[in-house]
């Protein structure tokens, strides 16, 4: 069972998640958003350890990478434990626009970028 | 898109990616914008194999990690944009595919000190068709290359927008992020395919 402590993490990153190793996932982007779920969340501490950190850091969205920031663990143990929780319904992913480009049609694309440079120029 | 086929408020995540060699400013481009403190990241690699994060795909061989910086910035609806830095480090080169996959463009942060050290990027990019642009760091405060020439000497295609900026100067790292997305969407509005 994880365990955590000042020290650090006691377990090692496979053992969080059971062994898999990341290769049956579907792949989820770095930047792909993660957000909690009203079950995740009520449902929260019947999770590991790690998997409640994810429900509890998700909020309405956070990206992938950055929950492996926060909760210190690699990329690729998050990308698991985050699928999971999504097949339970726990969590919801918003893929990012890279996920979606070939399904992507140009209109919606230039749309999106203009509005990132109305963004950036708002800043 | 799903966030505007429905009315509640979604966010969109979109990335930049900020490239060049090790030590050249692309936590500091990124932390002048962001509004966190740029985060590291880690990924799990195996020595031998190109594949990112693919957790011991064979329990023998001996694995890594390799660090990654990045920071966010919301903008207007919903827009969250996450920028990336890619790690110095010439071993990790293949995990710039993944960093890459669905970027708007990316930014190649030059020394024209060690103009040789950002080689790969552009070749990287080039080869990717990503749209990038070529950006002198001018921490140093000299302008000691002209644009062109550091064009020249990177043999870059004359479209691609080259400017100086100061990266730890926020409206510098601003206005380099616009011009980016400017020319990506230039490039998407002619047809040529995301990348």
């Amino acid at each position: 069972m994880a365990r955590h402590s000042s020290e650090g993490r006691l377990v090692r990153p496979y053992t969080m998640t059971g062994g898999r190793t990341g290769q049956d996932v579907p792949a989820i982007a770095l930047e792909s958003l993660i957000s909690a779920t009203e079950e995740g969340r009520a449902t929260k501490h019947q999770f590991r350890w790690e998997a409640s950190r994810v429900i509890e850091y998700a909020g309405q969205g956070t990206a992938l990478i950055e929950l492996a920031a926060l909760i210190d663990v690699p990329i690729g143990v998050i990308r698991v434990v985050v699928a999971d929780l999504a097949q339970r319904g726990a969590v919801e992913i918003v893929d990012s626009v890279g996920g979606m480009s070939t399904d992507l049609d140009a209109v919606a694309y230039t749309d999106l970028l203009k509005k990132v440079l109305d963004g950036i120029r708002s800043l | 898109m799903a966030s505007e086929a429905s009315n509640k408020p979604r966010q969109t995540p979109v990335k930049i990616v900020v490239a060049g060699g090790f030590g050249v400013g692309k936590t500091t481009f990124v932390g002048a914008i962001s509004e966190i403190e740029p985060l590291r990241s880690e990924a799990l690699i195996t020595q031998a194999s190109a594949g990112v994060d693919e957790l011991f795909e064979n329990g023998s061989k001996t694995t890594t990690t390799v660090a990654m910086d990045f920071g966010r910035i919301s903008l207007k609806d919903g827009l969250v944009l996450y920028l990336f830095g890619t790690p110095g480090q010439d071993r990790f080169h293949f995990m710039w595919h993944e960093l890459a996959k669905g970027a708007i463009g990316a930014v190649v942060l030059v020394d024209t000190r060690r103009l040789d050290a950002c080689f790969a990027a552009v070749d990287f990019f080039e080869q990717r068709d990503t749209p990038f642009m070529v950006v002198v760091n001018t921490f140093d405060g000299r302008l000691n290359h002209s644009l062109e020439d550091v064009r020249e000497a990177l043999n870059v295609s004359p479209e691609v927008p080259m400017a100086y900026c100061d990266a730890r100067v926020r409206v510098d790292v601003q206005s380099t992020l616009y011009q980016l997305v400017e020319y990506a969407l230039l490039r998407a509005l002619q047809g040529i395919p995301v990348s």
